[in-house]
């Protein structure tokens, strides 16, 4: 065991390795201090972080903190230097301010334990509920009973209800990914929402990860780190959405991750949302990736078609638009996947249909949202889709566009194969060429003849044209992580233009 | 402005507000003396932002209005000053003339508009104490206020006012005094405040040993309305940790000493301190205290004294300056020291509401 001593610091310490050290110095501490005044001083302590910066205890009372910084300040030093690389420092902040602190937590504590304080709690009234809920930063509309559940989502759903029940003790952290627009945030505020209303004291946070930065920034220019660290460390419940924007932020991150293992250690709550796995997120520190790892992530894939429509029909009702299930069935056979794109086809669907006096058809539907559903499935297609489509125009099999054979036709299959891939995937030229297991130069070429042949040649286009059509509008297996289309508003509005003249 | 004052009179005064002055340059009107004269005489008020000092003095003013002066200039000009009168006339420029007897001073002075407004003071609890009363408390607590900046909360002394009691608390993290003194206040004027050092030296200085003092507590500051003086300070602003935790509690052996005898036997073995370690070794056994000090590079020194004590044998080491300043500002002949063990804190009580906590120091070996 001893030989993994002295531990380096110039990495943080683990919190395994915290507690184990801890138990080693302390009991270091004990023999050579003796027990009574061990156990007069250092009853409560325990190791918050050690890295470059020194130790950091934590004390149960602010006098202890101060006492034994003075008093024991040699004796701790010399005791931590058996164990560690280096230790020049230690300084010892306080764990339970309760103790000190002027306003005690009793009424917490009632409404937790004895059912007579829970009735009491849903007593509060809902506009005071609500203005918490606010000034926590949640948004009012997203809450667990509008949330549309499906087969997609699932998992997140169980957990963030989970959650919000019993904050702290189910899945720390709590970590939802998704593509944008799939519900996150939705659920995010929801925990905060049914977290509030069953416990109307507790503190709730919720920002984005860039607010967070923000308000860190501020902190550091106005010298006021203390209140920062003070308002987010004593958090019951914190929610950050979009954490893959800590990405590449190294201070931040570091202050993050002080924050996160405060509220871990005080069995806190902490929920977090990113458009990827943790693992994923660019230059995030391990330490970051590993924790945010230990608790429960779940994914929320894109909806089925059941879900699209329940979700649409939801909004419509929410919204009180005249359309009918048939038009929504419309819409959802064409748009997949991202909610934000699916509502947006929905109000463009309502909006032409106020504006026609004929009943809309479900084909007039498919015109009005073609455009969306071309961006939004176009680079969900790998080369293989590709290859099927064009083996299937071209009665030209799989392997041979694979393979070396030259004839014209299944040379012309593989240079359109090749053309689409570049035009419909986000591959590189690289990628492309390893895919049909060519060099990018005959990827270039291909990709150039392709062109000049659909400038020659209108029934080359077509073709072309068709292959392409067939590939983005027959859907294929859905990458759920893809990135989302984010759909310009002037192209919504071109579309309106285009075709709100045919009613009048 | 243009008035005429008695040398002591004006010295006095002058001695009462310089301290405050500040010795950052980077606002030369905090440097200054702010002088006001009406009918009834002057008024002087300095302040660093901080602190600030008004006090009033009888003058015979015969043109009225106001100036402000370089105060420690001012102060020893005035010291020197070789007859009991002084003449001091200010033109509009704030050039102001000083004449005592044959000696003749012009100081330049800056406009009293620059001079800074102290904030109004708001909503405050309102009331009267014991000037005496609060002196012997400050005295008896002042001298264990940490110096350490990092612990701002600590560089003052924690005021609490409530449940009958005045209790002032000043702790280093080393030591820590207290004076808890039971003291009716009017309802609803319970609080707690950190009051600075600078004030609380200022006020130990403005505080005599008679009367009462009109006290006023906001938020984030305090005044201290005396006869002829008034100051006002900032307050440290955050909680003041639970000192509480670190007073022992109850000692299993009391030793009762003569204040003056141990604090003379200690001063003298400190001469041979230990650098390094600091600290002098208190043995007590029967009756006695041997209290030793032993510096490897220099010498020895011990000295035994006539105590009352009848308990087991106990060898506690202490900071000897920790030991000395409350003997230094007590003036009870008898002092009690009580102790648990060689490790725990000792306890420094007198017969009247006062406890000084200190910690041992380690003896090695």
């Amino acid at each position: 065991m001893h030989n993994i001593y002295p531990l380096n610091v110039e990495e943080p310490l683990e919190r395994q390795q915290l507690n184990t050290l801890w138990k080693l110095v302390s009991d270091d501490l004990r023999t050579d201090l003796g027990d009574p005044l061990f156990d007069r001083w250092f009853t409560g302590f325990l190791l918050d972080s050690v890295d470059l910066n020194g130790v950091v205890l934590s004390a149960p009372g602010s006098m202890y903190a101060i006492w034994v910084e003075e008093n024991f300040r040699d004796s701790v030093i010399s005791t931590f230097q058996k164990y560690l690389s280096k230790c020049d420092k230690f300084r010892v902040s306080v764990v339970a301010p309760a103790e000190d602190a002027l306003e005690p937590e009793p009424e917490v504590a009632i409404e937790e334990v004895s059912g007579k304080g829970k009735v009491l709690s849903q007593t509060i009234s809902k506009s005071k509920l609500l203005e918490r809920g606010l000034s926590a930063g949640l948004v009012e509309n997203f809450r667990f009973d509008n949330f549309v559940a499906g087969e997609n989502c699932d998992l997140a759903l169980a957990a963030a209800k989970a959650v919000a029940d019993d904050p702290g003790r189910t899945y720390q952290p709590l970590y939802f990914n998704s593509a944008c627009g799939l519900g996150k945030t939705h659920l995010l505020n929801a925990i905060g929402w049914e977290s509030l209303r069953q416990r109307p004291k507790s503190k709730i946070i919720s920002v984005t990860a860039e607010q967070f930065a923000n308000d860190y920034i501020d902190a550091i220019q106005n010298n006021s780190l203390a209140a920062f660290r003070k308002r987010y460390r004593e958090a019951d419940l914190l929610i950050i959405d979009d954490v893959q924007f800590l990405g590449r932020k190294e201070g931040l991150q570091r202050e993050f991750f002080h924050t996160f293992n405060r509220l871990n250690d005080q069995r806190k709550q902490v929920v977090l949302a990113s458009d990827c796995p943790a693992s994923e997120i660019n230059a995030l520190e391990d330490r970051l990736v590993s924790r945010f790892q230990s608790g429960l992530s779940a994914e929320i894939h894109r909806p089925g078609l059941e879900t699209r429509a329940a979700i649409l029909r939801r909004k419509r009702d929410d919204w009180d638009m005249k359309v009918s299930d048939d038009l929504i069935n419309a819409i959802v056979e064409r748009v997949k996947g991202n909610v934000r794109v699916l509502e947006g086809a929905l109000i463009r669907v309502a909006m032409v249909a106020t504006m026609n006096e004929e009943e809309l058809t479900t084909a007039d539907v498919h015109e009005v949202i073609a455009d969306i559903c071309d961006v939004q499935e176009g680079r969900q297609l790998d080369a293989e889709e590709i290859k099927r489509a064009v083996s299937e125009q071209y009665d030209v099999s799989v392997p041979l566009i694979n393979g070396k054979k030259r004839t014209a036709r299944v040379a012309e299959a593989r240079q359109v194969a090749m053309f689409l891939c570049r035009q419909l995937t986000e591959l590189s030229l690289v990628e492309v060429a390893a895919c049909f297991a060519k060099d990018h130069g005959t990827v270039i070429y291909a990709v150039k003849k392709v062109k000049k042949r659909c400038e020659d040649s209108a029934s080359f286009k077509s073709t072309v044209e068709l292959i392409k059509r067939r590939l983005v509008r027959g859907g294929g297996t859905q990458n759920p992580r893809g990135n989302d289309p984010v759909v310009p508003d002037n192209d919504q509005f071109t579309s309106f233009r285009k075709f709100s003249p045919k009613g009048k | 402005m243009k008035f005429q004052i008695d040398k002591d009179v004006f010295q006095d005064a002058l001695n009462q507000v310089q301290h405050v002055v500040s010795s950052r340059t980077t606002l030369p009107i905090l440097s200054n003396v702010l002088i006001e004269a009406d009918e009834l005489g002057l008024q002087l008020s300095t302040t660093d932002l901080d602190v600030t000092i008004t006090v009033r003095v009888p003058a015979d003013v015969s043109v009225t209005g106001a100036t402000t002066m370089p105060a420690r200039r001012l102060a020893s000009i005035v010291r020197e000053l070789p007859t009991s009168e002084i003449k001091i006339e200010v033109n509009e420029d704030n050039a102001a003339t000083v004449r005592s007897g044959p000696s003749f001073f012009k100081i330049l002075g800056l406009p009293n508009s620059e001079f800074p407004v102290i904030g109004e003071f708001g909503d405050a609890k309102e009331f009267t104490i014991d000037q005496k009363l609060l002196k012997d408390a400050l005295r008896k607590t002042a001298y264990a206020i940490s110096t350490d900046e990092t612990r701002y909360v600590l560089n003052g002394v924690n005021c609490i006012i409530g449940e009958g009691m005045l209790t002032l608390v000043a702790t280093d993290g080393r030591r820590l005094a207290m004076v808890e003194q039971d003291l009716e206040f009017p309802a609803g004027n319970e609080s707690a405040v950190i009051i600075p050092t600078k004030a609380v030296n200022e006020l130990q200085r403005l505080l005599k040993d008679s009367g009462e003092m009109k006290v006023s507590l906001t938020n984030n500051q305090a005044s201290f309305q005396l006869n002829e003086s008034h100051l006002i300070t900032k307050l440290i602003e955050g909680n003041y940790p639970n000192f509480r935790q670190v007073i022992p509690g109850e000692a299993k052996y009391r030793v009762t000493v003569e204040r003056e005898v141990l604090h003379s036997a200690v001063k003298r073995v400190a001469l041979l301190v230990n650098e390094k370690t600091n600290s002098i070794k208190f043995t007590f056994a029967d009756n006695q205290v041997s209290i030793a000090a032993n510096s490897p590079e220099i010498g020895e020194a011990e000295e035994s004294i006539d105590v009352k004590y009848d308990g087991p044998k106990i060898v506690v080491a202490f900071n000897p300056e920790f030991v000395m300043a409350p003997l230094r500002n007590l003036d009870q002949d008898e002092v009690y020291i009580d102790l648990i063990d060689e490790s725990s804190p000792g306890v420094l009580k007198i017969d009247e509401p006062f406890l000084y906590v200190i910690m041992p120091m380690r003896v090695a070996g």
